[in-house]
């Protein structure tokens, strides 16, 4: 299933034969399969953004159909074509899941004007922030080390650039975007409370084209073109941020910039064969006064083949390298700071059609990790710093999966399958060896956990297992359709993550470390139910989407008060393991036709933690009470509205309304060495005020030349319109020329109007 | 560091919050510093209770009894020359020996066990001229030379206008010639600032470690940690859940006097 402009495979496409009430819809790779009776037959095929196809097809035998789909934009008359919105489907037992268009992503108005597909993301229910300028999302009250986030298949570990303002996604790169939140088939594995998989284009394999866009913090620019027409195309954008520019100009020497690079290279061996390269590449750069520099990024090399077997067997077979690196130079200091994560993986899928009820989808995959948690090292010869390197880790993680998706009855469809997933931690140089195996202990007179020293360090070599793992993960979804417009459905994952982001800030910091499970440290391990209903309204002009969900996870770490975690050798002495939890139901109704269209999500929900000692005499974390995770909103509302005012102008809002974030207040202080300490009362016991602002866009689109593919558009858009201080945190000090007591309330983004003037040809 | 460089567009208002009030708890400030080449010998603790955040003044804890024990067993009683201040002016400090505070204070009895730990020597100050964010503050580097194969921690005191206070440990710096650093915008060349190092213990350096990022300096924000309760090294002999705050520390100090050039 291509695109006829461009040749762009299509992801998601539905193909229905209304009369046999019948059908499926494509891969990731634009690959369908479908087994029906001989004869002549109506076929539909649809997508949002693109003209349906209706015609009448006579099958005799097997076949393979292709199609090339053409944009509904391109009949330009006036007439505003219908089919422009994802459609719900009802029958099928996919749920929890969040599919926005990126045409829909690049239309809402965000701060600073720079589209921004986790941004988008935040107005759609179960999904929510830290706050302004917090890094990751956190999904269904979990944490941001618990997505999955996947770009063409390679794992990228930091989606964020400058501290969470923007994320590392070129917007004109991406082709199509999914975030699971509930319901994760056994395909996906490896964190705990979503995946988010996006895909880059393929690249343009019939016409060479440019898109970009200039705006007032970053430009960028996409080229594509055919390498052998209509066979083998390529695919390069890059994006750069030049805010830090303006800095330069007045003689300030700290600069804050960052920059992307997206490549793709697809070429069409034959009808069965693809072979497609993706490449990204990214970095974030701050230097104050040039005596701090510190930079960070994620790098990933992906190679596929896409091959059909059969006619019905459709199979993927990648190989991955992915590298995160993080780098700190301190010139006054004379150090340099390297850490970082280097992973090779390999993967082989198969889609695979048994009959007209019966498609199952199988594969392994096994990924080998080498973690370096920070070297370092002395600059200069005169430096005062010594060369230390904490140990580096090996691990293997693999899985086994098979899932069936099964259509059971005209009104009952269920997928279910099972995840085999296994990892290995591999030997070490200098692993601690603790007195019974406890390197946390508790110090019962001073009431506080200290680390223990360790009492001998064992040295394994690398292709040597020193821990196993070994999960079995069902993963179950229902679906009874009651008609063509209502359903309702049920799923149950459990999900396995051997990797942990070690944080014990709000939002995580670069310097924050992913460590494997080990010796000391077991797996997180997560079971979540789902129940939905879904129903379509008047011939799909809206939709109603309403979930309820269960989610628990073991094994979740906490830290001993007070922990240090950067630079920490022996993170085993400064954690506890505890266990959390997440509750809440999510409401979407859309209006997805007519000229004005938008959504509505309400989030209800409760996201806790609670850490126990591991003896009586142990008081855990905050007296093992369960407490609020730092994200946890207990109501989260966005209201999103599209007018398409004329053939010219398309205004966008978006309202917004949160319970504010848990903080912690303090109900005394006292003055140690001239310094004043709160005393606090039970952790995130209480709340920041409550999170509410407006944005306002407005996208002009000047007509088009006849005969020139030059388009272009305006973005004009004010964010945080009736500029509320929303807070960040509230910190409790000593003013230091009163001498008094204050609350001091942290915001970050005032009103801030943009424009960002976006291009093609 | 890292955040003052996006909070271009940050802003922080004073705003008004409604605190709940905890039951006022003892707190325990004895240091005993011992400056080289002086006596040691007057020596003040210093005792407060907790009080409402949004209180005015720290209330002083009266009515105590204050000593301190050598390891050999001689008695330092500390009299109480001002509401909650014990002043002892016949202390005998002596290198890496134990001590031990004992307070009595509402019938109930705080113990605390320490040892005297020594200090190297400030071998020099150098001054430059490239901190701060705008790259010209004047800086200041107080150089010594940590003694090799032991794990060394020290407290560094700058006084000028406001007390500054610095913590190092010796996990990097092993054996070599490193510095105490010390940056301020406001210095200019004439003023005289007072440089002084202490000798401390690994547990007074993780206890100072997460009382600082208690303190609330000017951040805030998705970086900050986690609030807790910072536990010294004085317990309640009498009743443990009523344990009080400070600690009882002992330190070898070394002082300079600076002009800055």
């Amino acid at each position: 299933m291509r695109d006829a402009a461009n040749n762009e495979t299509l992801y998601g496409v539905n193909i229905i034969f209304p009369d046999l009430n019948t059908g499926t819809i494509t891969n990731e790779y634009g690959f369908y399969s479908m087994k029906i009776p001989a004869g002549k037959h109506q076929i539909s095929v649809s997508y949002l953004g693109y003209q349906t196809l209706s015609q009448e097809i006579q099958i005799e035998k097997s076949e393979s159909l292709n199609f090339n789909l053409k944009e509904s934009s391109e009949i330009l008359e006036e007439v505003v074509i219908t089919e422009n919105f994802e459609r719900l489907n009802i029958g099928s037992p996919e749920m929890s899941v969040t599919k926005l268009d990126i045409n829909t992503i690049k239309n809402l108005p965000v701060v600073f004007g720079e589209v921004d597909i986790v941004k988008s993301l935040l107005l759609l229910p179960g999904i929510s922030n830290a706050g302004d300028g917090s890094s990751g999302f956190n999904v269904r009250g979990g944490a941001v080390g618990q997505n999955l986030i996947l770009l063409d298949e390679a794992t990228i570990y930091n989606g964020s650039h400058l501290f969470g303002l923007f994320s590392v996604f070129n917007p004109d790169a991406i082709k199509n975007l999914k975030l699971y939140k509930g319901g994760i088939p056994a395909k996906y594995g490896g964190r705990v409370s979503s995946v988010l998989d996006i895909y880059q284009k393929d690249g343009n394999s019939k016409n060479f084209h440019a898109n970009g866009g200039i705006g007032l913090i970053s430009s960028r620019l996409l080229v594509e073109g055919p390498i052998v027409k209509d066979k083998g195309s390529f695919l390069i954008g890059g994006r750069s941020s030049y805010a830090h520019l303006f800095l330069k100009l007045i003689d300030n020497p700290n600069s804050a910039y960052f920059y992307d690079l997206n490549t793709k290279l697809s070429y069409r061996l034959n009808d069965r064969n693809s072979l497609l390269f993706s490449g990204y590449f990214g970095r974030d750069i701050f230097n104050i006064s040039e005596s701090f520099k510190n930079t960070y990024g994620n790098a990933v090399f992906n190679l596929r083949w896409n091959h059909l077997l059969s006619d019905d067997i459709f199979s993927n077979l990648s190989v991955i390298y992915s590298d995160y690196y993080y780098g700190l130079t301190l010139d006054f200091v004379e150090f340099n700071w390297n850490s970082g994560i280097k992973n090779l993986n390999l993967k082989y899928d198969f889609n695979h059609l048994l009959n007209d009820k019966l498609s199952i989808d199988y594969g392994l995959q096994s990924t080998y990790y080498e973690f370096n948690p920070g070297e370092i090292e002395p600059s200069t010869a005169t430096s005062g710093i010594n060369y230390y390197k904490l140990t580096k880790k090996y691990a293997l993680e693999n899985a086994l999966y098979l899932s069936v998706n099964h259509k059971i009855s005209e009104r009952f469809s269920a997928t279910y399958g099972l995840r085999f997933s296994s990892f290995f931690r591999l030997g070490q140089d200098f692993l601690n060896i603790y007195n019974n195996d406890n390197p946390l202990l508790f110090n019962e007179d001073f009431g506080i956990y200290e680390a223990a020293a360790p009492n001998a360090q064992k040295i394994l070599p690398k292709n040597e297992i020193e821990k196993t793992f070994i999960n079995f993960e069902p993963r179950l979804s229902l679906a009874y359709s009651f008609n063509d417009s209502q359903s309702i459905k049920l799923s149950y994952n459990r999900m396995t993550q051997y990797l942990q982001l070690i944080s014990n800030t709000n939002s995580p910091t670069p310097l924050d470390i992913w460590t494997p499970s080990g010796k000391y440290i077991k797996p997180q391990l997560l079971d979540q139910i789902a129940m939905g209903y879904f129903q379509n309204f008047k011939k799909e002009s809206y939709t109603l989407e309403i979930e309820g969900f269960y989610k628990k996870v073991k094994n979740r770490l906490d830290y001993i008060d007070g922990a240090n975690l950067i630079a920490n050798n022996a993170i085993e002495q400064v954690i506890l393991s505890g266990k959390s939890r997440a509750y809440g139901m999510e409401v979407l109704l859309r209006k997805n036709k007519g000229n004005l269209t938008g959504w509505l999500a309400y989030t209800l929900s409760q996201s806790e933690q609670k850490t126990e000692g591991r003896t009586a005499l142990e008081p855990g974390i905050n007296n093992g009470q369960w407490y609020n995770t730092g994200y946890d909103k207990t109501h989260d509302i966005s209201l999103t509205a599209s007018y398409q005012l004329s053939e010219r102008w398309l205004l966008n809002s978006n309202f917004i309304f949160q319970t504010g974030l848990p903080t912690t207040f303090p109900t005394g202080h006292y003055k140690i060495e001239n310094l004043t300490i709160p005393v606090y009362s039970d952790r995130n016991s209480n709340r920041l005020t409550n999170y509410h602002r407006l944005d306002i866009s407005a996208t002009y689109t000047p007509s088009r030349k006849l005969k020139s593919t030059f388009t272009s558009s305006w973005n004009f858009g004010v964010y945080n319109v009736y500029n509320r201080k929303n807070a960040v945190s509230l910190n409790f000090r000593n003013n230091e020329d009163t001498r008094m007591n204050e609350a001091v309330r942290l915001s970050l983004f005032g009103i801030i109007p943009s424009v960002t003037y976006n291009f093609k040809f | 560091m890292l955040l003052s460089s996006i909070s271009f567009y940050s802003c922080e208002d004073v705003v008004q919050v409604d605190l709940k009030e905890s039951e006022p708890r003892l707190v325990i400030e004895a240091p005993i510093l011992w400056q080289k080449n002086s006596h040691g010998n007057v020596q003040l603790v210093r005792l407060t209770t907790t009080a409402p955040f949004f209180g005015d003044q720290i209330p002083p804890a009266e009515g105590a009894n204050v000593s301190v024990f050598s390891e050999a067993g001689v008695e330092f009683k500390f009299e109480e020359i001002e509401s909650g201040i014990f002043r002892n002016d016949q202390f005998i400090p002596e290198l890496n020996k134990t001590y031990e505070l004992k307070v009595e204070y509402n019938d109930e009895e705080y113990r605390a066990i320490e040892t005297l730990l020594p200090v190297v020597s400030i071998e020099n100050i150098e001054q430059t001229t490239s901190g701060g964010f705008g790259g010209e503050d004047i800086e200041l580097k107080a150089y010594f030379t940590d003694p090799p194969n032991i794990q060394n921690y020290y407290l560094s005191r700058f006084f000028y206008e406001e007390l500054s206070i610095q913590i190092y440990e010796d996990k990097f710096t092993d054996g070599n010639r490193t510095f105490a650093y010390f940056s301020n915008e406001g210095l200019t060349p004439g003023q005289e600032v007072g440089i002084e190092i202490q000798g401390i213990s690994k547990r007074f350096y993780e206890y100072l470690f997460i009382l600082r990022s208690q303190a609330g300096s000017s951040n805030g924000g998705p970086f900050q940690t986690q609030p807790t309760t910072v536990r010294g090294n004085i317990i309640n002999i009498t009743n443990p859940d009523n344990f009080a705050f400070g600690y009882f520390r002992l330190s070898e100090t070394d002082f300079l006097d600076y002009i800055i050039q």
